[in-house]
């Protein structure tokens, strides 16, 4: 540990922790653009600039003062000094962020950064976002000297989801960086020079692109721009950001788990954008979580359960749709009923499914379903898995957690199922096709209970059909693919009259006699803790914001 | 009348001296084969540090102190010649490497066996597609004659120099932007530390050398130290106690352009003066001196008051000025200083690099100021500010008075200032690009500002007489330079 004076301060800090990092833990901001923790340092957009202190050359022993150069915040870091090079015999660093030197820095570079900025911040979607007026708001000079044309460059379509304002940005070249270093994939890059550099992909003389910013981590460069020059064409003029409410949740897209932060209004689900976890994500997310989220908005949404009635689907009451249900479960034997859980659903989900199947049906007969296998990709600092469910290792321990549970999965289930007079399906798989063995399966089952997010191919074979809802609905827990236990959180509320899925099964049990009775999804994950092995510290209180790793 | 004293140049003129032969026949080698004949690498280190080798390529940073920084124990290391001259107004390595690469090649295998560097990259400019087939030429020839390749001279050392020619850009003669658009990367200067020394080419320690510098090192070990340093005035550095030998030595390869009749490449001993050196270029052409850039164009200029400085590292240290890369450009009474800068600033803003910000958008908005004033839309507007000068402690500062400025004038100074601030020397950019842009704008604007002044007030470039161009210096803290402490200048 490095022992620093940080203005006024005496802190501590990790050994290689530079002065920007320090400077955030202890509450004091020092600005800068071109720095993202999660790639390299070029220090080039010189806001960051803060006072170093030294001996003073050719003064007596032990005499120190500030350094001659200011020094960028960004690349000066800190580490254990030998007792002989101690500053005043006990600090390893001594550095200023506030002195009237740095402040006048900052004022000389922003207003450098302003000369050619067009000020749309009206009409730009990163206001109220923007490092560039955050920073002008509190550094910076409170008007402008700068009477000259300002360069026009144009504006770019790079790619499926990202364009560039070229004239807000401010060429601090972190795109390009994590196009080199985290995607590898370098679409981006610079092109003129001086005043006249440009963010590009690569284009033909004509300027048709040769390679477009496509990467599934491209959306990525919109998050990291530090003002409005890259905006994602999916939020463009959606919302203003100050508008939104924020939730801190994790991505269902696929078994990595990125922490994610979701931005909603009442009416749905705006933004998904990542939230840094050292272990799991860093500070990424790839395109197909971020722009999964489409279908929670969906005006197809199942709002009122369905019946089968001559062989049409039609909306009813949930007073009839339990009812017909719980007919059709006490006629039949525990043997005959096959209860599945979702991997899309969370762990309080899947609990109270499985003690509805093992407490109340008496069946031990359970299975998994979720999203069909997709591709893996990865990337140099990052991987996209394979499995595209957010939740299929809990779903698996905890379906499987009481005693005699069989949890199957594949081809076995479908011959399961095929054999089944009653099916309770939970699903909640958005855009879930059905292969021609699970189709075949389910059209043999007398009775099918579909509980379901959107209408699908598993409810058109339905008899009764329960809305569901998705993960921006409802609170609880995913494990990832690693065993990390993280918390989803309820943003809005569910379409029509579509209710949590655990509540639903809730209702069926206690139709059936059952004592089940959750209040919350806090109160099941207690009862997880309590009965599922390796969960006993999976409670809401311990995961927080940042899960914990099961052993 | 200054005599020429010419080294490197002594034997420029011969017929065919590009070529293995004739050079042979004038000493050429023969201070190589003296080197690994007599000396161990660690001696010839140690003579270049003897003799007070300076840096030619404009920083003048004492050659044996970069090479001691050089860690010797890490492999590979990388020479690294830096032949893109690009300042504007020099002109001497072209000459070197057009007719007598072969002498370049020597200080290379010199410099090699000193610092036991097996690579060797010269980094031409592209423009020089002369220099750059002639030093080709005499690449192969050593090839041939074994002074390069594996086992040179039978000294078990492996020697090999690659040609590598720019693409055409004034900020890779920095020698990080050097080192970049060598490893095939955009020419953008690095942030150091870490020093080439330590790390430079492919992040390996390098030795990153002007064409001029190496080529002082053939006639230091031939000659020997004590011969070399009986060239030049060596000044005593008092700051340090006791004081410091300061010293200049050896030749300078002058490059003399503009107002003077007979405009070419002169070696000179260093600490000629201004006036001795417009007389060895054939005289001035015209009626007066008004102004002299004494190191390419990024130097701040000299006034005819101070034509009596010595042109030495120095002296114009002292005088707030550099050496440079020796690029001296006179201009008499006929020319218009806010031309002129506005010449220098169009330049600078087309070849700022745009990696960093003050330097990315400072320097096209220093031009566009300037332009506005030699288009004659300079704003009429005066501000009130404070007046900095010689204070009453001999050290500059803020006098206490204050003074009227026209608005621009101050913006032009304010904005310059604010990329790399030239009276307290520190700038905010990652490479001394910043100041080369600065410089130039400040000293210009604050010793002839009645230039500037006249153009703003007129709506149109006036060229004044002489004497009412110049701001005298007992008026003008541009004349003094702050951070050198005052008892430093009177030393001689």
């Amino acid at each position: 540990m490095a022992f620093i004076k940080l203005n006024d301060l005496e802190i501590e800090v990790e050994d290689g922790t530079n002065i920007v990092e320090a400077a955030r833990e202890h509450g004091i901001e020092v600005p800068h653009y071109c720095y993202h923790p999660g790639l390299s340092r070029p220090a080039n957009c010189r806001m960051c600039l803060v006072e170093p202190y030294g001996p003073i050359p050719g003064a007596p022993p032990g005499t120190i003062g500030p350094a001659r150069q200011l020094a960028t915040g960004c690349t000066l870091s800190v580490r254990t000094a030998p007792p002989e090079r101690k500053l005043e015999e006990k600090y390893d660093a001594i550095v200023q962020t506030d002195s009237p030197r740095v402040k006048k820095a900052r004022e000389d570079i922003l207003e450098f950064l302003l000369v050619h900025h067009p000020l749309d911040c009206p009409v730009c979607d990163q206001a109220g976002e923007c490092d560039l007026q955050d920073f002008s708001y509190r550094h910076g000079h409170d008007k402008s000297r700068y009477i000259e044309v300002k360069n026009v460059p144009p504006k770019k379509d790079l790619g499926p989801d990202v364009l560039l304002y070229s004239t807000r940005c401010i060429v601090c070249t972190r795109c390009i960086r994590f196009c080199d270093e985290v995607s590898g994939s370098g679409e981006l890059g610079l092109i003129n020079r001086g005043s006249h550099d440009e963010i590009d992909i690569p284009r033909s003389h004509e300027g048709t692109p040769i390679q477009l910013l496509d990467n599934k981590l491209a959306g990525n460069v919109v998050d990291i721009c530090p003002v409005g020059a890259l905006i994602s064409k999916d939020f463009l003029f959606k919302s203003r950001p100050w508008f939104m409410e924020r939730a801190n949740s994790v991505c269902s897209g696929c078994s990595v788990g990125c922490n994610v932060t979701v931005e909603y209004k009442a009416d749905g689900l705006y933004r998904i954008k990542p939230r840094f976890h050292e272990d799991i994500n860093q500070h990424w997310m790839c395109d197909d979580g971020r722009l999964g989220y489409h279908y929670v908005n969906s005006d197809d949404r199942l709002q009122l359960p369905q019946k089968r009635v001559d062989g049409e689907l039609v909306t009813t009451q949930w007073a009839d749709a339990l009812t017909l249900i719980t007919e059709n479960l006490s006629e039949v034997d525990a043997t005959d009923i096959v209860v599945i859980g979702s991997a899309q659903g969370t762990n309080e989900d899947n609990y109270v499914l499985q003690q509805f199947a093992h407490d109340v049906l008496k069946t031990t007969q359970l299975g998994l379903f979720g999203q069909l296998h997709g591709e893996e990709h990865k990337f140099p600092q990052f991987t996209i898995e394979a499995d595209k469910n957010p939740n299929t290792v809990g779903a698996r321990t905890v379906l499987g957690s009481a005693n005699g549970n069989v949890v199957l999965e594949g081809d076995e289930l479908w011959e399961k199922v095929a054999g089944a007079k009653v099916v309770y399906l939970v699903s909640g798989v958005p855009e879930r096709s059905l292969e021609n063995a699970e189709r075949e399966a389910l059209e043999k089952v007398d009775f099918l209970i579909v509980q379901d997010v959107l209408p699908s191919a598993a409810t058109e074979l339905a008899d009764v059909v329960l809305p569901g809802t998705t993960f921006a609905e409802k609170d609880g827990t995913f494990t990832n693919s690693t065993g990390w236990v993280q918390r989803i959180r309820k943003t809005i509320d569910p379409p029509g009259e579509a209710q949590v899925d655990w509540q639903i099964t809730q209702q069926l049990a206690k139709r059936l006699g059952s004592e089940i009775d959750y209040h919350f999804a806090g109160e099941i994950a207690l009862a997880i803790a309590e009965n599922v092995p390796g969960y006993s510290d999976a409670t809401h209180q311990n995961i927080g914001d940042a899960g914990i790793k099961l052993d | 009348m200054v005599q020429e004293r010419q080294i490197l140049y002594e034997h420029l003129d011969v017929p065919n001296i590009n070529t293995f032969d004739v050079f042979r026949q004038h000493e050429g080698y023969t201070r190589f084969e003296k080197a690994i004949a007599e000396y161990q690498p660690e001696e010839i280190a140690q003579m270049v540090w003897d003799a007070g080798l300076k840096g030619r390529g404009g920083a003048g940073f004492s050659t044996g102190e970069k090479w001691s920084f050089v860690p010797r124990d890490i492999e590979p290391r990388y020479l690294c010649c830096n032949a893109d001259e690009s300042e504007p107004g020099t002109f001497s390595n072209r000459y070197v490497l057009e007719k007598n690469p072969h002498l370049l090649i020597e200080g290379i295998l010199i410099c090699c066996y000193a610092m036991g560097i097996e690579t060797t990259y010269v980094y031409i400019r592209g423009e020089f597609t002369l220099g750059k087939k002639m030093l080709d030429a005499a690449i192969k020839e050593a090839y041939e004659q074994s002074y390069l390749g594996e086992n040179v001279r039978d000294t078990g050392q492996t020697i090999n120099i690659y040609t590598h020619p720019g693409a055409g850009a004034y900020i890779c003669g920095e020698e990080t932007g050097l080192i970049e658009s060598l490893e095939g990367k955009r020419g953008q200067p690095r942030n150091k530390p870490p020093f080439p020394a330590v790390q430079g080419v492919f992040m390996k320690p390098t030795v990153v050398q002007n064409v001029e510098t190496l080529c002082n090192l053939p006639f230091i070990v031939g000659n020997g130290v004590e011969w070399y340093t009986q060239m030049g005035p060596t000044y005593a550095d008092t700051r340090k106690d006791p004081p410091e030998p300061d010293r200049n030595t050896g030749t300078k390869l002058y490059c003399i352009s503009g107002d003077v009749n007979e405009p070419g490449v002169y070696e000179l001993e260093l600490g000629l003066t201004c006036t001795e050196l417009i007389e060895v270029a054939g005289g001035l052409r015209g009626e007066e001196v008004k102004a002299v850039i004494p190191g390419g164009s990024s130097a701040p200029i000299l006034t005819h008051y101070e034509l009596d400085t010595r042109l030495d590292f120095t002296s114009l240290t002292l005088a707030k000025s550099m050496l440079g890369s020796g690029g001296i450009i006179v201009m008499n009474e006929t020319r218009n200083i806010v031309d002129c800068l506005l010449n220098i600033m169009k330049f600078y803003a087309h070849e700022s690099c745009g990696q960093c910000t003050p330097c990315r958008w400072g320097t096209p908005w220093v031009r566009d100021i300037v332009q506005r004033i030699a288009d004659g839309e300079g704003r009429q507007t005066t501000i009130t500010r404070p007046k900095f000068g010689i204070t009453e402690s001999g050290r500059w500062g803020d006098t206490g008075e204050t003074e009227e400025i026209y608005e621009d004038l101050d913006l032009l100074e304010n904005v310059a200032n604010n990329i790399a601030n030239v009276d307290t020397m520190t700038w905010n950019t990652i490479c001394v690009f910043g100041i080369a842009v600065s410089w130039p704008a400040v000293s210009y604007m604050r010793k002839f500002r009645p230039e500037f002044e006249a153009a703003i007030r007129e709506g149109k470039l006036v060229t004044l007489p002489i004497a009412e161009a110049t701001v005298p210096p007992e008026e003008n803290y541009a004349y003094q330079q702050r951070f050198i402490p005052k008892e430093f200048a009177d030393l001689e």
